[in-house]
């Protein structure tokens, strides 16, 4: 408690004197005091100020609070450290700094928060730093504009929590979050908390914001905003499924948005060639997965096999915390990249990794942990998903057995998919020739540190987390023993392999010398996906040309346009902000008169009262 | 054993109207007719030794020689000059098996609770389920392929998911599948002469227009 | 000690299996074909040889050899070919094969040739669809046989005999076989320096040691894939208990098993034409619909 009140102050402390160094300390302490807490099975409630009777500030950390208070600051630790070089780039330092430390207090907060009324307050705190933080490089258009759509996306996910917590209070008449207990069916309750959460958490059809807001910000507020503020919302999630009566559609929901998220952000990962947009895009896939974890532990409670319920729970939360890990340090490695080539085009990059071996390692870890691939952190979570998936024999049901068995292989096929992107990802920013002139240097060294320690993370999670798993029951391989292995037997046949070397240029195919325009671009290497999915995307190409001689036989110049759908932009979005615009404009007609008119309102307004006051009241 | 046996033959049955709506190639997909044909006499003859019913036996041979001799060798006969059906309408081939997936889970689900007031067996309930995704197969594959002769075939799957359906729940008597299986063989020679008929006018009008060409040298 | 024996024999005997198949092909077309032992003889030479690198490439061409070698080695761990010892989760086990692959991939976009980048593209391309297959046919088999350790499930098939529900699975994993050992109709393992080439495109710029190692971990992943079919189909033979008797028995078992579906893969790639790339999620989604199938009647029934 002591730890945590230290913690909080600090960070308070940090955001008034601006400084980095208390940042750091305070997200250790708390670190380290959720740290303890996680192992001992207690709770801590306090109430700190009370505005008026009712509503008052209050702190209720539970054990779930803490896995999420750990989350957060262990990231935040880790980001702090990179941002110590990384924020000398900008013109405001202060504001960024003091920013950051109310950012990643608000979100502490919001998980700490004793009732609804603080989770709002601190939810909107951390709605509001987070998007002067996207608007930080204020003077881009582009930022402007996703500044803009992530200030509307994240107020409607505060309108639709604020529905919720009232429709909470009617029917419980309590604030407090350990007093809530719901006995009767709330579907509009759930639906409000669902929409609401959901667009924070950027679940699919409400991801739009992720993709813009993402790229705009710089890289050390993406990493904070995709590895950990999206996880709030996931906490949020959670903090209420688990004390309202879930029925099993509510899990179906869940499962059914959790896995079209996963599957469409991966399709859509794949054709973005903006390295950040790629990575938002991956944010949305891997809190489907989360979500598929959630929607399942629904399901199997709602059918009674509460060991297979809690193996999905533990893969969601495991999950959360991983993707909060590997997501973060790739926006780390990936905001060096684009800081020192000025661009954030992978079609422009490549051949980084002589410059930057290091960064190039560290990104090299968090795209195979991302894929899922042994013996990172992010095989362990999908194995426990899959795990659960495979044994849905349990639930009896045939209709329900099958629709989790098709989600199987939608899951099996969105981690085959990540793990194609960042091969195109990795390959087209690192490996081969450069594509354009760049004069790029290694990261500074406590940039690298607090990308290390992630990578690091991500190691030891990946390979000791099964013994610990196991030790609750769950039989997930050795990945010790396999980790070893795998790492004895490589490093033998590389010893093996490395004696007599030559080195020789690319074979050119009969060209002097080998250029960077023979190589793939990451395009080109989409392509087959693309085509294959072209349903999806519904590709259009546009093309136009102009000729020398009327027969058009001789093109003087050719312009080629290829669009890819945005189906829920198109079909989504704008017919309701088209919507909008219409309504607003019909009400606009009735401001276009002189005062008479107003006061002919007021009149009117004043009758309907006086008749609602008289006969309907 | 047996009932080990039907199931199998159940999900090969599913192969076979799968292959029908994805093959390209049109004598291949003659002789998977002929297999599913085949298929299905087996399984009147499994469905036999467990019921004793002497008019399952009729059923096989009847089976065995229209659906699996005649009515494949008639159309080979007839069919000589195209090769290949390449065209699709609505959905493509691989849209047709996903969404043949969710034609045989909304067919379970709507039949469900339905056989369980009937009162049938596990295998009984799985035939019902089976010719009734296989009629709904048929019908995809009747208004996904454009060519006439395929549409036949997609015509054909369907009859045998009424057969299935019939075989397993409602126990036509033998005489009206002999009716159904003389229909269908009527509606085979009509429709190839349709098909047929067509094409011959076409190069009788190509004939023609060769003459006219030859009389103007 | 089984386990270490299975490794071993996967590792030996690979390349025979590997020359049979070519061998087979070359008697379809009524040509004599290469000996036997060629296999063996090729990765000899190659080890002899100088490993040429290119001037563009980076530590990830000269690691991508030795991890897919390594991880086929760890991978044998999983699957039974000679005996039934120590375990194998079935999923790790594909996400092996996968982490293999995505080294390949790297490998082959990192010196910056227009083929090696093609090769990578359509590599990922095909693994990704296959994926859904092999997971729903992984899980058909967990569902059939109560298990996901690949050991236990040949030990379930021994004890519980043939079932007609693995019959159907194994027409799926022999699909599988065919998409992860890069063979027609997806690929097309004969040609060099042509455009439908997916595999070899990949690996064209290894050379020496490296193109040996690479090579071996193709042909162990093949053996690999063919130990898991048999152990499904047709477990018998597998040593149980480490006696002498037992382990020869079953070393001899899986060569003559080995060698039977070697052949037919022989005689199903010579029977076969190069499909084009696109019409690829064609054939796999009748692998899909198939494995689903065997699912939804082991649910319902």
């Amino acid at each position: 408690m002591d730890l945590f009140t230290a913690g909080f102050a600090s960070m308070m402390g940090g955001a008034l004197l601006r400084s980095r160094v208390l940042t750091l300390l305070a997200c250790l302490l708390i670190a380290g005091a959720a740290g303890i807490f996680l192992t001992e099975n207690q709770t801590i409630t306090a109430t700190f100020y009370e505005i008026v009777p009712g509503l008052s500030f209050a702190v209720h950390i539970d054990r779930l609070a803490a896995f999420f208070m750990l989350t957060i600051a262990a990231v935040s630790f880790c980001v702090s450290l990179y941002s110590v070089e990384y924020i000398n780039q900008y013109k405001h330092k202060g504001l960024l700094i003091s920013l950051m430390n109310i950012f990643i207090l608000s979100m502490l907060l919001t998980v700490a928060a004793g009732n609804t009324f603080s989770f709002l307050f601190f939810w909107e705190l951390m709605a509001l730093s987070s998007f002067f933080l996207v608007m930080f490089e204020y003077d881009n258009d582009k930022t402007r504009k996703a500044g803009l759509f992530y200030f509307i996306m994240t107020q409607l996910s505060t309108l639709f929590l604020f529905i919720a917590f009232s429709l909470l209070y009617s029917y419980t008449g309590t604030t407090s979050m350990e007093k809530i207990i719901l006995q009767e069916k709330s579907t509009f309750l759930f639906l409000a908390l669902f929409i609401g959460f959901g667009i924070k958490a950027g679940i699919i059809p409400f991801h739009k914001w992720l993709p813009y807001a993402h790229p705009a910000s710089p890289s050390n507020i993406s990493a904070l905003m995709s590895g950990v503020m999206i996880k709030v919302a996931i906490y949020g999630l959670l903090r209420f499924l688990l004390v309202l009566p879930a029925e099993l559609w509510w899990g179906l929901l869940i499962l059914g948005a959790g896995t079209v998220s996963a599957l469409l952000g991966v399709i859509y990962a794949l054709k973005e060639h903006d390295i950040k947009g790629l990575l938002a895009y991956h944010s949305i896939e891997n809190i489907g997965i989360i979500y598929m974890g959630i929607g399942l532990f629904v399901i199997f409670s709602h059918y009674n096999v509460p060991a297979l319920a809690a193996m999905s729970m533990a893969a969601a939360l495991f999950h959360t915390l991983n993707h909060a890990l590997f997501k973060s340090l790739l926006f780390l490695t990936a905001g060096h990249v684009v800081h020192t080539t000025k661009t954030r085009n992978i079609d422009e990059m490549g051949g980084l990794i002589r410059q930057m071996p290091y960064t190039a390692l560290l990104f090299l870890i968090g795209a195979m942990a991302i894929s899922g691939l042994p013996p990172f952190n992010g095989f362990v979570s999908e194995l426990l998903l899959f795990q659960a998936l495979f044994n849905a024999s349990a639930v009896h049901n045939p209709i329900i057995e099958l629709v989790l068995i098709i989600c199987l292989s939608l899951l099996a096929l969105t981690s085959a998919l990540a793990a194609a992107c960042f091969v195109k990802a990795f390959g087209m920013i690192f490996l081969a020739m450069p594509r354009s002139a760049q004069k790029t240097h290694e990261a500074s060294w406590p940039m690298l540190l607090g990308e290390g320690l992630l990578a690091l993370a991500c190691v030891i999670l990946g390979i000791f987390s099964p013994l610990y798993l196991n030790s609750l029951g769950y039989a997930l391989p050795n990945m010790m023993f396999i980790g070893g292995a795998l790492l004895f037997s490589i490093l033998f046949f590389f010893l093996l392999a490395r004696a007599n070397t030559r080195y020789c240029e690319t074979w050119g195919c009969g060209l002097i010398s080998q250029t960077p325009r023979m190589e793939y671009t990451a395009s080109g290497f989409s392509e087959p996906i693309v085509t294959i999915f072209s349903t999806i995307y519904n590709p259009q190409k546009h093309v136009s040309k102009e000729f020398f001689d009327k027969s058009q036989t001789l093109v003087r110049e050719g312009h080629v346009e290829f669009h890819l759908m945005r189906f829920f932009e198109e079909y989504l979005y704008m017919p309701i902000a088209n919507a909008a615009m219409v309504i607003a404009s019909r009400i606009d007609t009735l401001h276009q008169k002189d005062m008479g008119a107003y006061i002919a309102y007021v009149f009117i307004a004043a009758v309907i009262l006086l008749l609602w006051v008289g006969w309907f009241a | 054993m047996i009932d080990a046996a039907i199931k199998t033959i159940f999900v090969l049955l599913y192969v076979t109207v799968a292959f029908i709506m994805t093959r390209r190639d049109i004598i291949s997909l003659i002789s998977t007719y002929a297999t599913q044909s085949f298929l299905l006499a087996c399984l009147a003859g499994l469905l036999y030794m467990q019921e004793r019913h002497a008019t399952l036996l009729w059923l096989a041979a009847l089976i065995l020689i229209i659906k699996m001799v005649l009515i494949p060798s008639t159309i080979r006969s007839i069919q000589k000059k195209m090769k290949r059906d390449m065209e699709f309408a609505y959905v493509s081939p691989t849209g047709s098996l996903m969404l043949s997936i969710v034609i045989i889970l909304l067919s379970y689900g709507a039949l469900s609770h339905l056989l369980r007031e009937l009162g049938l067996g596990q295998l009984f309930a799985l035939g019902a389920i089976t010719g009734v995704s296989f009629t709904m197969m048929g019908l995809v594959v009747i208004f996904s392929r454009k060519l006439v002769l395929t549409k036949i075939i997609g015509y054909l799957a369907m009859e045998d998911g009424v057969m299935i359906f019939s075989m397993f729940v409602a126990e036509l008597p033998l005489i009206i599948e002999a009716l159904i299986l003389v229909d269908l063989f009527m509606l085979i020679i009509l429709s190839t002469i349709l098909a047929l008929g067509m094409e011959t006018t076409i190069e009788e009008v190509h004939k023609r227009l060769q003459v006219l060409v030859g009389e103007e040298k | 000690m089984i386990a270490l024996l299975n490794i071993l024999v996967a590792v030996l005997i690979s390349p025979l299996f590997m020359t049979f198949i070519k061998k087979v092909k070359a008697w379809a077309q009524r040509r004599q074909g290469p000996p036997l032992l060629q296999g063996y003889y090729t990765f000899m030479k190659l080890l002899k040889k100088e490993t040429v690198l290119s001037t563009n490439s980076s530590w990830i061409m000269r690691w991508a050899a030795p991890i897919n070698l390594a991880v086929m080695i760890i991978a044998a761990l999983f699957i039974p070919i000679v005996g039934i010892g120590g375990s194998g989760n079935i999923l790790l086990f594909l996400y092996l094969l996968a982490l293999a692959k995505f080294f390949m991939a790297l490998a082959g976009l990192d010196a910056g040739s227009t083929f090696g980048g093609m090769g990578s593209s359509r590599e990922m391309t095909i693994s990704a669809v296959i994926e859904p297959v092999t997971v729903i046919v992984f899980a058909a088999l967990a569902y059939v046989l109560g298990t996901m350790d690949i050991h236990r499930m040949a030990l379930a098939v021994l004890a519980n005999g043939p079932q007609a529900a693995l019959v159907l699975i194994s027409m799926s994993l022999f699909i599988i076989l065919i998409v992860e050992t890069a063979r027609v109709p997806v690929d097309n393992p004969e040609t060099h320096l042509e455009l439908t080439m997916v595999h070899e495109a990949m690996i064209l710029e290894q050379s020496g040691k490296n193109l040996a190692f690479m090579e071996l971990a193709h042909a162990i992943k093949q053996t690999l894939l063919m130990g898991l079919l048999m152990s499904v189909l047709f477990p018998y033979g597998l040593a149980t208990e480490t006696t002498l008797v037992a382990l020869v028995f079953g070393i001899g078992a899986f060569i003559v098993k080995g060698l039977c579906i070697s052949f037919f893969v022989g005689l199903f790639e010579s029977s076969m034409a190069k499909s084009r790339l696109f019409l690829l999620p064609n054939l796999f989604m009748l692998a899909y619909f198939f494995s689903f199938l065997t699912i939804l009647f082991e649910v319902f029934a």
